[in-house]
């Protein structure tokens, strides 16, 4: 009797249970009288890394094979896997790239991303564009489960290998009953019920629906909308009101007005551009960007934020405290001198002068409990300054260079009539952002663009494509600065060298 | 230890007739025992960590056998024990992680194998190379050929590597030679059967000692003896081991119909050419093959007349060798050339690459074109060809739809891993100083090399980091920083780093990562680990040499861990300035303190839970606080502000409350958005008085900003 080894690669994350996950296959299969081998790859996986494991069952109960043994591979080949299960859709995409996937495999996916030091340590988003591994999986895969399953683990208190191996068991494709699984899985004593439990969500969703489609988000719609509707065409309306609506929460009605007089003057170039063909972008970029700026993070913001009472509320729901249990918060703050440019600038420009003489920018790091009254009254108590954030240094310092901007723009946007690179321009106000040192590097980045490029006649006076060849540059140069250190790339190819042979200098 | 192995310890008890169920390197240890071993040792490192660790668990089983076991200091201390088997005829084993531990072993390797052995001695080496290796990537097989030490590879399956075992030292008793068994990562821990013999008692051993010494200078590495040593090796001990070889038939020949052409393989690489063979048409399922097989269970030293027996009948031989130099190929070709066999020809790594693991797709590559190459009569080479394409094809299909490389995902540090904070320390340090040199060493610590800390100039070996500043120091403008792991200090540093720095007055600083195990190989116990019998504390042995300039740091503290390393990197005082960085792994810590949490909890205890968290309509995004972490557990997510097209940082239900976050929020000034939250579980009645208190006044505060 013959019949091909099924071959089955588990792609995990290190910490993920994938090992015990290859046990169960062992012992269900064992149990079921297959000849079964598994291997693994473990190393250091334990420390997070991506790990693999790797099965073969061969389909004849040993009963039948008379004695015969087969061989079974240690290694999986490409195009030669039957069951690929994948913890994360990386690491989907990871057997993917291997050639694991093919027309022979049934691939069974978590959709969830757990992203990697790579995709998250860079200030600009780097993450990997999930879309593709999932065309990439449709379409070369026989058939692809491709759902959530971090989710049915999270639901149903168990680890993803539980609910990854009752999807395997519902896909049908090994010849294991789920009796079989079930007892593999009550072997191994620890949290056998929540495993159980997240095996039988797994088989469910292998067996019914494959795909759970996210729910759409439910957005507020303010009813300080009158001007808006009024004086900006309808493909800006959303956007105005959400904007609007927070720069009003931010500081007060006037200060939402003096946001749509400024977008109003944006919008302005970019009719006379023709942004009307592209739903005006122009104005849509900065008027996005604008509104973040304008709502600037500073001390009365943030403790703003921090005092609402949905605040304690998503805390709670964060870190998964139940009804009844008290959850005390802790905020780590460490007000220095950008801190205290928020308050009054009359104080600012004293504090100032003062750190300019000791050389030293004091700070102070504390630990306030917010969730306790006193801390959650400090925190009231600086959101109760917002009536005079007008009257701050760091408000009359970012209006300025708002303005600058915002002059540069409308300037060499009505000069050029050029909305790609009116758009160039609006860009840069993404520069702008943070706290502290990342907030001040940016501040001086922004600040030589405008010097050294967008209000420096002879640089505009070269035009418009080598304004924005530049602007582009300059922004990629500071975001990736903003690394601060070297990722890890693939070794160069090598390329062939010809040996070339010469005289000796001196000779001959 | 990392693990508990109850259930393993109950396999190594099966006897006569039982099924073993379980992973190659435990059948290994359980073939031991049916060999009749008197001592065991070794050196935790993957993939041969169980073997230690199942041992160090099974103290009843050794002592009803007498069989010690020993721990060892290192692989130096583990190869020397085997020097009970030079006088005396006592069966030992030593294990490590190859070559990195064949490195460290190979003074005591070289004097082992000149003296040579009376009792059979078998090296366990876990050949660390390929996918998933942790190593630098070299082989084995030089070594047993430098020292002459015959070198096992057999075929991945349980009952075979257990009979290799158990051959292994009859063939080191018979040629008076330590032998090598080499187990690759994936036979290491390949999950199969075999069946059992019972365990052997030593004849001597600690229940049956020794009673006379025996003395005899042939022993003893010292000329003249060493002449005569090395003459006895290649006259007697190597002939010996061929003939042992061929008698008892140690390495294997399978026949097919293709008589003309053959394979040579190590008989580690025996599953994945015979799967090769069936994807290419020429096996069935049970490795009944056309094309005829030559399997190596033993690569070194080579048998020339089982060689040329299989190769004078054929046009050609394909060898599959693993690793370079291609010193089997070499030798093939060298026996056939003096046995004047010129009409094989003998193909090797001109079809299969020289370098990197043979994959299942190498082999398959390689025996493809071979087949193409040679063209036996009788085989479908279209069929070669189209499954080539196919196999080849699968990798560019996928990587066409994908469009870019999916990210690595190298190992890191674990959530609420102690070393991370020490480099976060450094990274601030490096910031403020400017740049300055680190040495680093093996260990949890080296991934400090990787994304996102990028710090570590230098890993030249377990426990040589200090050493490897004493060149580097002197040329450098400012000092240097060595980082080394308590696992590094015991294994080597303390002698070869610490003791000779101060005794040549070297001007350095020293980070010694003191997370109380050997924490990579699985946390197995050091001298210094907490809560053992006769431990030593590495501050005490350090005072003990005199260092005089010594501060212990608690690492989560990162603005301490900074102003440590301030100090060490500005003082005018010189010498080694040593700062011990002190915090218990967090996978052990987590694996104790768990099950106590669940204990209190179940009983209805009061338990605090802490996390951190981030607010996220307070982070703006750069990032920072994952530069200066890279902790898992700290994350991104889609930005929940429709205005904000990066995503936001978050904390995800990972996080152990470690602190770090807070504490690097802290000391590099980064931004208000973290938080910690205590989640009083069980609350006693104070607990719930003063929360419903608290929520009232903040409740009424709120109703109040609002209106």
């Amino acid at each position: 009797m013959s019949g091909a080894p099924i071959t089955i690669l588990i792609a995990a994350l290190g910490g993920e249970g994938g090992g015990v996950l290859a046990e169960w296959l062992v012992e269900a299969a064992s149990t079921a009288g297959y000849p079964v081998q598994s291997t693994s790859i473990p190393g250091v996986s334990q420390r997070t890394g991506a790990t693999t494991y790797y099965l073969e069952i061969h389909p004849v109960k040993f009963a039948d094979l008379g004695g015969r043994q087969p061989v079974l591979a240690l290694v999986p080949c490409a195009d030669g896997v039957d069951v690929v299960v994948a913890s994360e859709l990386v690491e989907a995409g990871r057997a993917l790239q291997n050639g694991y996937v093919t027309g022979r495999t049934t691939l069974i996916a978590s959709t969830h991303r757990v992203y990697a030091v790579q995709e998250k340590m860079t200030a600009a988003d780097q993450r990997y564009d999930s879309d593709k591994i999932l065309a990439a999986a449709r379409t070369l895969a026989k058939r692809a489960i491709l759902t959530d399953f971090s989710a049915a683990a999270r639901e149903s208190g168990a680890l993803i290998n539980a609910v990854l191996f009752g999807a395997l068991c519902g896909a049908g494709v090994l010849p294991l009953s789920r009796e079989h699984c079930e007892a593999a899985m009550r072997k191994t004593a620890k949290g056998a019920e929540a495993n159980l439990r997240g095996f039988a969500a797994g088989l469910a969703l292998a067996v019914g629906k494959t795909a759970t489609a996210p729910a759409a988000k439910a957005k507020r719609r303010p009813p300080r909308v009158e001007r808006i509707r009024r004086e900006f065409p309808p493909a800006l309306h959303e956007l105005l009101e959400l904007a609007a609506a927070r720069l009003a929460d931010y500081q007060d009605e006037a200060y939402a007005a003096l946001y749509l007089d400024r977008v109003r003057a944006v919008l302005a170039v970019d009719r006379e551009a023709g942004g009307e063909a592209d739903g005006f972008a122009l104005t849509r970029e900065t008027a996005r960007l604008l509104a973040l700026w304008m709502s600037y993070e500073d001390v009365i913001r943030v403790a703003d934020l921090k005092s609402r009472p949905s605040r304690l509320e998503r805390v709670r729901r964060e870190v998964g405290a139940q009804p009844g249990q008290p959850v005390v918060v802790v905020d780590y703050l460490k007000p220095g001198l950008e801190e205290a440019c928020s308050l009054p600038s009359a104080w600012a420009r004293r504090l100032r002068a003062w750190a300019r003489k000791r050389g030293r920018v004091p700070a102070f790091p504390l630990k306030l409990k917010s969730s306790g009254i006193m801390g959650y009254l400090a925190l009231r108590a600086l959101a109760a300054l917002k009536p005079l954030r007008r009257r701050s240094s760091r408000y009359a310092e970012e209006q300025a260079l708002m303005e600058r901007w915002l002059g540069a723009l409308k300037r060499l946007g009505f000069a050029s009539l050029d909305r790609d690179l009116a758009l160039e321009i609006a860009r840069c106000a993404a520069l702008v952002r943070g706290y502290g040192e990342t907030h001040g590097k940016g501040r001086q980045a922004l600040l030589q663009i405008l010097e050294g490029l967008l209000e420096n006649e002879a640089a505009a006076a070269k035009g418009a494509d080598y304004l924005k060849s530049e602007l582009r540059q300059a922004r990629s140069r500071i975001l990736g600065a903003e690394k601060g250190c070297t990722t890890m790339s693939p070794a160069a190819p090598a390329t062939v060298k010809p040996l070339v042979f010469m005289k000796r200098p001196g000779k001959g | 230890m990392e693990r508990s192995f109850k259930e393993q310890v109950a396999k190594l008890r099966l006897g006569d007739g039982e099924t073993f169920h379980g992973e190659g390197i435990l059948a290994v240890t359980k073939a031991l025992l049916q060999s009749g071993v008197s001592y065991v040792g070794g050196y935790q490192g993957a993939p041969v960590s169980h073997l230690m660790d199942v041992l160090a668990d099974a103290r009843e089983v050794l002592d009803e056998l007498g069989v010690h076991f020993e721990a060892c200091a290192n692989e130096a201390g583990a190869a020397a024990l085997l020097g009970a088997s030079i006088n005396y005829p006592l069966r030992g084993a030593a294990t490590w992680k190859s070559v990195v531990g064949t490195n460290v072993a190979s003074d005591a390797l070289s004097n082992l194998s000149s003296a040579g052995v009376k009792g059979g001695v078998l090296v366990i080496v876990g050949e660390d190379y390929g996918e998933g290796a942790s190593i630098i990537q070299e082989r084995s097989h030089s070594f047993a050929m430098k020292s002459q030490m015959w070198l096992l590879d057999p075929r991945p399956d349980l009952p075979t590597i257990v009979r290799l075992v158990e051959q292994g030292f009859e063939l080191s008793e018979a040629s008076n030679t330590p032998v090598m068994l080499e187990l690759r990562i994936r036979a290491c821990h390949v999950h199969g059967r075999f069946q059992c013999k019972d365990n052997r008692r030593p004849a001597h051993s600690r229940r049956d000692p020794l009673v006379q010494p025996d003395f005899s200078y042939e022993r003893i590495a010292l000329p003249p003896s060493t002449y005569v040593q090395e003459k006895h090796k290649v006259e007697v001990r190597w002939p010996a081991a061929q003939k042992f070889i061929r008698r008892h038939k140690l390495n294997e020949f399978f026949d097919g119909d293709l008589r003309d052409i053959g394979i040579i393989l190590q008989g580690g690489m025996y599953n994945t050419v015979v799967r090769a063979l069936r994807h290419l048409g020429l096996a069935d399922d049970f490795g009944a093959t056309r094309v005829p097989l030559y399997v190596l269970n033993v690569t070194y030293p080579l048998v020339p007349e089982e060689l040329t027996g299989f190769c004078a009948t054929k046009r050609a031989v394909l060898v599959v060798e693993e690793g370079q130099p291609a010193h089997i190929e070499e030798a093939i070709n060298a026996i056939l050339r003096r046995a004047d066999i010129d009409r094989t020809h003998v193909v090797g790594k001109d079809l299969l690459p020289l370098a990197g693991e043979y994959t299942a797709e190498v082999v398959l590559g390689g025996i493809g074109r071979f087949l193409q190459l040679v063209m036996p009569d009788g085989i479908d080479l279209e069929g070669v060809a189209q499954t080539l394409a196919r196999v080849e094809g699968a990798k560019a299909r996928a990587a066409e739809l994908l469009g870019a490389p999916v990210p690595t995902r190298p190992p890191g540090f674990c959530v609420g891993c102690p070393e991370r904070p020490v480099f976060t320390a450094l990274k601030l340090m490096e910031k403020e100083l400017g740049g300055f040199h680190i040495s680093s060493d093996i260990g949890c610590h080296t991934f400090s090399t990787l994304p996102p800390f990028n710090l570590g100039n230098t890993v030249l070996g377990y426990g040589l980091s200090l050493a490897a500043a004493a060149g580097v120091g002197p040329n450098m403008a400012k000092r240097v920083v060595t980082v080394m792991g308590d696992g590094g200090f015991w294994h080597n540093g303390l002698t070869t780093g610490v003791a000779n720095a101060l005794f040549r007055g070297d001007d350095g600083v020293l980070v010694i990562m003191q997370n109380g195990y050997t924490s990579a190989t699985g946390t197995q116990n050091i001298p210094s680990s907490p809560g053992i019998e006769r431990g030593i504390a590495i501050e005490s042995a350090l005072r003990g040499l005199g260092v005089r300039w010594l501060e212990r740091v608690g690492n989560y503290q990162v603005s301490a861990v900074a102003d440590a390393l301030r100090r060490a990197m500005t003082t005018p005082e010189g010498g080694l300035k040593v700062i011990i960085a002190d915090g218990e792994c967090m996978l052990e810590r987590q694996r104790r303190e768990r099950p106590a949490r669940a204990l209190r909890l179940a009983r209805g205890e009061r338990t605090v839970r802490t996390r951190f968290g981030i607010d996220e309509d307070v982070c703006t995004g750069d990032r920072s606080c994952i530069r200066l972490s890279g902790c898992p557990s700290l994350t991104v997510k889609d930005n929940p502000d429709p205005l904000r097209t990066e995503p936001v940082t978050t904390v995800d239900a990972g996080c152990v409350g470690c602190g770090l976050c807070g504490e690097a929020a802290h000391a590099a000034s980064l931004c208000p958005s973290f938080f910690h939250a205590e989640v009083i579980q069980n609350p006693a009645w104070r607990d719930r008085f003063v929360d419903r208190l608290r929520r009232g006044v903040v409740a009424l505060l709120a109703r109040e900003a609002k209106a």
